[in-house]
C-alpha cells in the first residue's frame, strides 16, 4: 500500500509538472518569462510532492507504534496487565501471524483477534494518510499553479530546494563524525567514572577479564594501556619496517627506472595488494605465515610463539605496501624534470640525482604517507585478530605474542553486550584511543605536506 | 711547467675514472634494489595467491558415494517431509556391505556418508515424490574424512580405521567413489558439515548489505561531493567539512563497527545480525571514498566548460547539472564502484553489530540473520575441520573474483569515458 | 550519461522503498540461541538439522560463553532477548535470581549430556601426566610456598619442570577460557579447588572461612603463564596444533574432533577418553545443560519442537549424531526424565533446587 501511495504521488507530481509547464508555456506566447517552462513545472511539481512525502515518511516512522498502540488500547484487560515485555511477546504473535509465519491456530485467540484490529488500524492509518497526502499534494499543486505568472522566480526557487539537498547531504558526514564522538566518548566517559583516567593511561597491567558474577573469582581487572599500546605499536612498526623500504625502493624503481610497459604492468599488479580484503590477509598469516616462521626459529633452536609479533607484522607490512608505493610514486612523479636534468647535467648519475635531489624534494610528501600508513597499521582489525595474540605481555621481543587495541575491542565486544561492566565499557576507551591517535597521525601528515612543501611553479 | 702539469692531468683522470666505476656500481646496486623490491613485493602476492589457490581449488571438488537406494515407503511415510531419510542412507550402505554386522562396524560403516546425504535424499524425494517406492543409483556426499583422504591419501589415512579403508577401496573398485563437481558449494548456507557448508548465504548475506549500502552512499556521497566542490565557496564551514571528511577517511574501519553497535543497534533497536544495519556501517565507512573521488572527478572537469557555461547565461546549478555532473560522472562511479569493493571485503565492523552467527538459511530480507562472505570466510577460519581450510581458501577465491570484476568493471569505466583536457 | 543518471537514481530510490518496506514487516518468527562455546557444536548442529528437516527456520545461535548468555538470557522476556541459553554448568543461584527480578518468568533445565574438560597438547609434543594438584600449583596466582610453610606466595613456578620434576621442562604456558565461559567455572570447581583441597591446611582454612579459600583456590595466574583465549575453543585447537609447548583448556567434543592434532594428558592417571568420561573415572567432567524461557515456548514458532529434537534418540540417545561428535549421552532413564520435563514444560527451576 505505501508503495502505491508513494507511486501515486509520483504519478501526480508527474502531472503537476506537466501542468506547470503547459500554464508556463502558454505564457510565454504573449509575454517574456523570468524562468523557462520546465522550471515553472519542476516548481509546481516539487510543490507538491514535498509536503506529500514530508507527511507519508512521518507517518513511516511513527506507524509501527502508533498502530500498536491502538492495538493494544482494545484488547482485553488481561493482556495489559501482563508488563511490558510479555506484551512484547504477545505482539511478536501478532506480528507472526500478520506475516504468515504462523498460523491462526497456533497462538492464543486473542492473538488472532489483535491480528484482525492490527490489520484494521493498519488500512485505516494508511487509507487516512492516502487521504492526507493527496491533499497536501493538491493543495501545494494548486498553490504553485496560481502563483505561475511571467515574472515568478521559479528557477531561483527550484535552485534553491536543490541547493538545500546538497547542503544536508554533506551534512551527513559531520553527522557521522559527531556520532563517532557521541557515541565512542559517551561510553568511553561511563567507562572514566569506574576507572581512573591515570589508570587507564599509565598502568602498565591490562587484564580484562573481570568476573562477570558477585559469587565468582574473575581476573584482578586491570585496565592498564601501556601493554597493549606497545604490542599496537610493536606490529606496526615492523609492518613499517618491510614496508617502507620495499614500498618506496618499488616506486623509485617504477618512477624512475621503469619502462612505459613494464610500469603499467607492474603498477596494477601492485595495487592488487591493496585490494585484498584484509580477512584473507589475516589467514594467511594465521595458517602459513605464522607455522612458517615458528618451524623457521625453531630450526634456528629459538622460542617463538605461534602468534609472534613477527609473522602479523610481516604480513600487515605486505598489505601496506602498495599503500607507501603508489603514494610515494605519486610525489616523486610530481617532483618537475627541471630538478632532474640540472642534477643530470652536472654529471650526477641517475641513483645520485635520486638520492640527492628527487627524495630530498619528495621528502614531505613521502613523511606524510608513511605517517598515513603508520595510522593504517594501528587501525587494522582482521590480521590481528586472526594472527596476533590476546594477552598482553610487555615486550619489545617481536617473537613474543602481544595484543593490540582492535584485538583487544574485538574480543571485549563479541560475547558480552551489556554496557554496565568496565569490561565492556572498556572497548569503547580503546576505541576512544585509537580514534585520536589516527586523527593525529592525519592531522600531522596533512601539516607536514602543508608546511614544507616545495612550490615549484 | 709541461712536464710538471701532465702526470697531474693523468692522476686526475684516474681519479676520476676510479671514482666513476664505484659510482656507476653504486648506480648499479640502487637499480638492482628497486628491481628487487619490486620482484619481492610481487614474490609476496604470488605466494599468497599460489597458497590461497592451491588450498582451495581441491573444495571445488567434492568425494561422493553412489548407492543404491531403495526409497522404501515404509520409512518415508506418509509426510515425506518429516521422513527419516538417515535410515534411508544406512539402509542402502547396509546393503552394499551385507557383511556388516557388529554394533561397532556398523557405526563405522555409516560413518562413510555425510550427515547431509539424508537432507539430499530428501530434496530429492521432496522434488519429485514420484521416486517413492522406487530404486535408484544415487550419488550421496562423503563424509569429511574421506573426502580428505580422497585428497590427500597420506595424511587422510591416519583418521580412518583400517575397515574403513578396506570399504573405501572396495566401493573404488567398483567404481562407485569419485570425485565429482562440488554443487552444495553454490546452492547452499554454512553447516557444521564442512562438506554440506556452502557459500550463498553469506553472498545474498553480502549482496543485501551492498545493495543498502549503495543506495545510501552513492547518492549522499555525490551531493556531498557536489556542495563542497561547486557550491560551497571557501568559508570556515565547508573547510571544516572538508578536514572532516578527510579524517573520516583516515578512521579505522572498526570504529564505524563501534558506532553501529552504539547508535543503530543499542539507541534505534535496529535488529542485530541483519543486513540493514550492516550496509548502515558500511555506507557510513565508504561515503567519505565516494565523496573524495566525486571531488576528483569535479575538478577534473576544466574550469573553461563551467566558464563557458556561464558565460552564456546559465545559472550556477544549471552549469553543474547540465555540463559539469554529465563529464564528472564517469569518475564518480569509477570511484563508487572502487568504495563498494572495499565494503564487500570488510569485516571488522561487522563483527562489532553481531554478523558472526552461525546462520544456516539463506536470508531473505533486510532484517533477516545474515552474515556475509568476509565473515564466512572469517568463521571458517577459526572451525577445527580440516576441510573447513578448503573451504575458507575457496571462498576466499570466490571473494577475490567479485573484488577482480568489480575493478575490472571500474578500470573498463574509466578507459571508456576517459577525457584528457 | 545524462539518461544514465535519472535511472541510477529511479534504482536506487526503488531499493531503498524496498528496505523500508521489507523492515516495516513481521516479528521475529525464528529461534534465537546464545551461550556456552562447548554446547556450540552440539546446538548448531541440531539447529541444522531441525532447519533443514522441520518447515520452521533455523535457529540462530551465537557463541557467548556461558556466563555471557546468561546474562543475555536473564535481561528479561521478550522478542529481544534469547528463548534458550546453552551452558556448560549449571545456573547459579544469582543468575536465576536475575532472571526473577527481571521478570523472565518460568525457566525451564534441560540436562543434553556430560562433558569432559581436559588439557590437551600438540600431538608431536610428549604425552604430560597431570594431577589436579599440579595444575593448581601451576596455574594458581598464589600458591604455597615450595619450602613447606604454611603460607602463600606469589606462584613462583616458571616451567613445568620446577613443580614435578617427572614432567618436560616447558615455560608453564595454558591457553584457558575466561569468566565469561562456563568451561571456566566448572574447571575452578573440579579442578583448582580440588587442588587446593589437596594441601591439608588450605583445606582446614576452607572450613574456617569459605570465601577466602574460593579465592586462593580460583584466582589464575596474571603473568603470562595462564592466557585467557576467548570464547573461541577453535582458535586455541588451532594454536595448540602448531605450538609444541603450549596447553589448552576445552571440552571433551573439541580433542574428540582434532585426536590427529592434539592429545589430552592424563589427570589422575586417567586417560580423557569416551568411556573414561561416561563412566565417570575420569575426574574433570560436568554436565550440560541448556534453559528455556517458558514464555516463550507458545510465541516463538518451532521452540518446542526444537527441544524435542534436542533430546530425540537420533540426536542424545547413544547412537545419536551428538555422540559422534563428542556428547557424552546420558543413562537412559536420566534422558526420559528430561523428555518428560521438556514435553510438560515442568517442573519450572526453583531457586531451593541450586541450593
Amino acid at each position: 500500500m505505501i508503495t502505491t501511495i508513494f507511486g501515486g504521488l509520483l504519478l501526480a507530481a508527474a502531472a503537476a509538472y506537466i501542468t506547470g509547464r503547459g500554464k508556463a508555456r502558454r505564457l510565454s506566447d504573449q509575454e517574456k518569462l523570468h524562468s523557462r517552462p520546465v522550471y515553472h513545472g519542476a516548481w509546481t511539481g516539487l510543490a507538491g510532492l514535498l509536503p506529500a512525502l514530508l507527511l507519508v515518511c512521518t507517518w513511516m516512522a511513527v506507524e509501527g507504534p502508533v498502530v500498536m498502540r491502538l492495538t493494544a488500547a482494545g484488547l482485553p484487560e488481561s493482556i495489559g496487565r501482563m508488563g511490558p515485555a510479555a506484551t512484547g511477546l504477545f505482539f511478536n504473535d501478532v506480528r507472526n501471524l500478520l506475516t504468515g509465519a504462523v498460523g491462526p491456530g497456533q497462538v492464543r485467540p486473542e492473538a488472532v483477534a489483535a491480528a484482525a484490529a492490527w490489520r484494521h488500524y493498519l488500512r485505516l492509518g494508511r487509507s487516512l494518510l492516502a487521504g492526507f497526502a493527496a491533499l497536501a499534494m493538491a493543495a501545494g499543486w494548486g498553490f504553485a499553479i496560481c502563483r505561475i505568472k511571467p515574472s515568478f522566480p521559479a528557477r531561483d526557487r527550484v535552485e534553491r530546494i536543490i541547493r538545500v539537498i546538497l547542503f544536508l547531504a554533506a551534512g551527513v558526514a559531520v553527522l557521522t563524525t559527531v556520532g563517532i564522538l557521541f557515541s565512542v566518548l559517551f561510553e568511553a566517559l561511563h567507562f572514566f567514572a569506574k576507572v581512573p583516567f591515570s589508570d587507564f593511561l599509565f598502568g602498565l597491567k591490562w587484564s580484562p577479564q573481570t568476573a562477570i558474577r558477585s559469587d565468582q573469582v574473575g581476573s584482578s581487572g586491570a585496565f592498564g594501556m601501556i601493554p597493549v599500546f606497545a604490542g599496537t605499536m610493536l606490529i606496526a612498526g615492523i609492518a613499517m619496517l618491510v614496508a617502507v623500504p620495499l614500498g618506496l625502493l618499488s616506486a623509485i624503481y617504477l618512477a624512475e627506472y621503469a619502462r612505459p610497459r613494464v610500469r603499467t604492468v607492474i603498477k596494477p599488479l601492485l595495487e592488487i595488494l591493496a585490494g585484498i580484503p584484509t580477512v584473507v590477509y589475516g589467514f594467511f598469516a594465521a595458517l602459513t605465515v605464522a607455522p612458517m616462521i615458528r618451524d623457521l626459529g625453531a630450526s634456528l633452536g629459538l622460542d617463538v610463539a605461534s602468534e609472534s609479533a613477527l609473522a602479523t607484522g610481516l604480513v600487515m607490512g605486505i598489505m601496506i605496501i602498495p599503500f607507501i608505493s603508489s603514494l610515494a610514486d605519486d610525489v616523486i612523479s610530481a617532483v618537475p624534470r627541471s630538478l632532474r636534468e640540472g642534477s643530470l647535467g652536472l654529471g650526477a648519475t641517475r641513483s645520485e640525482t635520486i638520492r640527492r635531489v628527487v627524495i630530498p624534494a619528495a621528502l614531505p610528501g613521502i613523511v606524510s604517507g608513511i605517517l598515513l600508513a603508520v595510522s593504517r597499521a594501528v587501525g587494522e582489525t582482521m590480521i590481528v585478530v586472526m594472527a596476533a595474540g590476546l594477552s598482553a605481555n610487555l615486550t619489545a621481543n617481536p617473537l613474543k605474542a602481544v595484543t593490540t587495541v582492535t584485538v583487544q575491542i574485538v574480543t571485549l565486544l563479541v560475547g558480552d553486550q551489556e554496557f554496565d561492566s568496565p569490561k565492556t565499557l572498556a572497548a569503547f576507551a580503546l576505541g576512544l584511543v585509537l580514534f585520536v591517535i589516527t586523527l593525529a597521525l592525519n592531522v600531522i601528515a596533512l601539516q607536514v605536506v602543508k608546511k614544507y612543501r616545495e612550490q615549484y611553479d | 711547467m709541461n712536464q710538471n702539469s701532465r702526470p697531474q692531468t693523468v692522476s686526475t683522470a684516474a681519479i676520476v675514472a676510479a671514482g666513476l666505476r664505484k659510482r656507476y656500481r653504486a648506480e648499479k646496486r640502487f637499480r638492482r634494489l628497486g628491481i628487487g623490491a619490486v620482484i619481492l613485493s610481487l614474490g609476496f602476492l604470488l605466494l599468497l595467491f599460489g597458497n590461497i589457490l592451491s588450498q582451495g581449488l581441491p573444495a571445488f571438488r567434492q568425494t561422493e558415494i553412489a548407492l543404491e537406494i531403495e526409497f522404501t515407503p515404509r520409512l518415508i511415510t506418509a509426510d515425506p517431509a518429516r521422513g527419516n531419510y538417515r535410515a534411508l542412507a544406512r539402509q542402502a550402505l547396509q546393503r552394499a556391505f551385507p557383511k556388516v554386522r557388529k554394533r561397532r562396524a556398523k557405526k563405522e560403516l555409516y560413518r562413510l556418508l555425510s550427515n547431509g546425504a539424508a537432507f539430499e535424499l530428501r530434496r530429492m524425494v521432496l522434488a519429485d515424490p514420484a521416486l517413492v517406492g522406487t530404486d535408484r543409483r544415487c550419488w550421496l556426499p562423503a563424509d569429511d574424512l574421506v573426502d580428505n583422504f580422497l585428497k590427500n591419501p597420506e595424511s587422510g589415512k591416519k583418521r580412518l580405521s583400517p575397515r574403513q579403508l578396506a570399504w573405501l577401496s572396495q566401493l573404488h573398485n567398483q567404481g562407485r567413489l569419485a570425485l565429482r563437481f562440488n554443487r552444495f558449494f553454490f546452492t547452499r548456507g554454512d553447516s557444521r558439515d564442512p562438506e554440506m557448508a556452502g557459500i550463498l548465504g553469506a553472498l545474498c548475506g553480502s549482496i543485501f548489505t551492498l545493495l543498502v549500502t549503495l543506495a545510501l552512499s552513492f547518492p549522499l556521497g555525490i551531493a556531498s561531493a557536489l556542495y563542497l566542490e561547486e557550491f560551497a565557496g571557501r568559508n570556515a564551514f565547508a573547510d571544516f567539512l572538508e578536514v572532516n571528511i578527510n579524517n573520516l577517511a583516515a578512521v579505522p574501519s572498526i570504529i564505524f563497527g563501534l558506532l553501529g553497535l552504539a547508535v543503530f543497534i543499542n539507541l534505534f533497536g535496529l535488529p542485530r545480525s541483519a543486513p540493514l544495519v550492516g550496509g548502515l556501517a558500511l555506507s557510513l565507512m565508504t561515503m567519505p571514498t565516494i565523496i573524495i573521488a566525486g571531488r576528483a572527478a569535479l575538478k577534473a572537469v576544466p574550469p573553461s566548460i563551467r566558464e563557458a557555461a556561464l558565460g552564456i547565461g546559465a545559472s550556477k546549478v544549471q552549469t553543474v547539472f547540465h555540463h559539469v555532473l554529465p563529464l564528472a560522472l564517469p569518475g564518480m562511479l569509477t570511484g563508487t564502484i572502487i568504495g563498494m569493493a572495499r565494503a564487500l571485503g570488510e569485516t571488522a565492523p561487522l563483527l562489532m553489530i553481531g554478523m558472526v552467527a552461525f546462520i544456516v538459511d539463506i536470508p531473505r530480507s533486510l532484517s533477516a540473520p545474515a552474515t556475509v562472505l568476509p565473515v564466512q570466510i572469517y568463521l571458517w577460519a577459526d572451525s577445527p575441520e580440516r576441510a573447513f581450510v578448503a573451504k575458507t581458501s575457496a571462498a576466499i577465491i570466490v571473494l577475490l573474483a567479485f573484488l577482480i570484476l568489480m575493478n575490472a568493471g571500474a578500470v573498463v569505466l574509466r578507459k571508456k569515458f576517459e577525457r584528457k583536457w | 550519461m545524462k539518461k544514465l543518471f535519472p535511472l541510477l537514481l529511479a534504482i536506487i530510490a526503488s531499493s531503498l522503498l524496498a528496505a523500508g518496506w521489507s523492515w516495516a514487516g513481521g516479528g521475529r518468527d525464528y529461534i534465537y540461541i546464545v551461550g556456552s562455546s562447548t554446547v556450540y557444536p552440539f546446538a548448531t548442529v541440531v539447529a541444522e538439522e531441525f532447519g533443514r528437516t522441520t518447515r520452521f527456520k533455523t535457529p540462530k545461535i551465537e557463541s557467548t560463553g556461558s556466563g555471557g548468555g546468561f546474562k543475555l538470557f536473564s535481561a528479561g522476556p521478550g522478542i529481544d532477548t534469547p528463548d534458550i541459553t546453552d551452558a556448560s554448568r549449571r545456573i547459579k543461584k544469582s543468575e536465576l535470581e536475575r532472571c526473577r527480578k527481571n521478570g523472565v518468568g518460568g525457566v525451564v533445565e534441560i540436562k543434553i549430556g556430560y562433558d569432559g574438560i581436559v588439557v590437551a597438547n600438540a600431538q608431536k609434543a610428549p604425552r604430560l601426566k597431570l594431577s589436579r594438584k599440579i595444575l593448581f600449583l601451576a596455574l594458581a596466582r598464589n600458591v604455597p610456598s615450595p619450602d613447606g610453610g604454611e603460607h602463600l606466595v606469589p606462584n613462583p613456578y616458571r616451567r613445568w619442570h620446577d613443580i614435578d620434576p617427572g614432567l618436560p621442562d616447558f615455560h608453564i604456558r595454558v591457553l584457558g577460557p575466561p569468566p565469561t565461559s562456563g568451561t571456566r567455572d566448572a574447571f575452578a570447581e573440579l579442578v583448582m579447588m580440588a587442588g587446593a583441597e589437596s594441601f591439608p591446611w588450605l583445606k582446614s582454612l576452607q572450613h574456617q572461612d569459605k570465601h577466602k579459600f574460593k579465592e586462593i583456590a580460583e584466582s589464575l595466574r596474571e603473568d603470562g603463564a595462564y592466557i585467557e583465549a576467548g570464547e573461541n575453543d577453535n582458535l586455541i585447537v588451532q594454536k595448540l596444533a602448531t605450538d609444541m609447548t603450549a596447553l589448552g583448556i576445552f571440552g571433551f567434543s573439541y580433542l574428540d574432533q582434532n585426536s590427529d592434532r592434539i592429545q589430552g594428558a592424563l589427570i589422575d592417571g586417567v586417560e580423557p577418553s569416551f568411556e573414561n568420561i561416561a563412566s565417570g573415572r575420569y575426574p574433570v567432567s560436568r554436565p550440560l545443560f541448556f534453559y528455556v524461557k517458558k514464555v516463550h515456548v507458545e510465541t516463538i514458532p518451532g521452540l518446542g519442537e526444537y527441544i524435542t529434537e534436542f533430546l530425540s534418540d537420533k540426536a542424545c540417545g547413544e547412537e545419536g549424531y551428538l555422540a559422534d561428535r563428542g556428547l557424552i549421552p546420558m543413562p537412559a532413564a536420566e534422558l526420559a526424565r528430561y523428555r518428560k520435563t521438556a514435553a510438560e514444560l515442568e517442573p519450572e527451576l526453583k531457586l531451593q533446587d541450586l541450593e
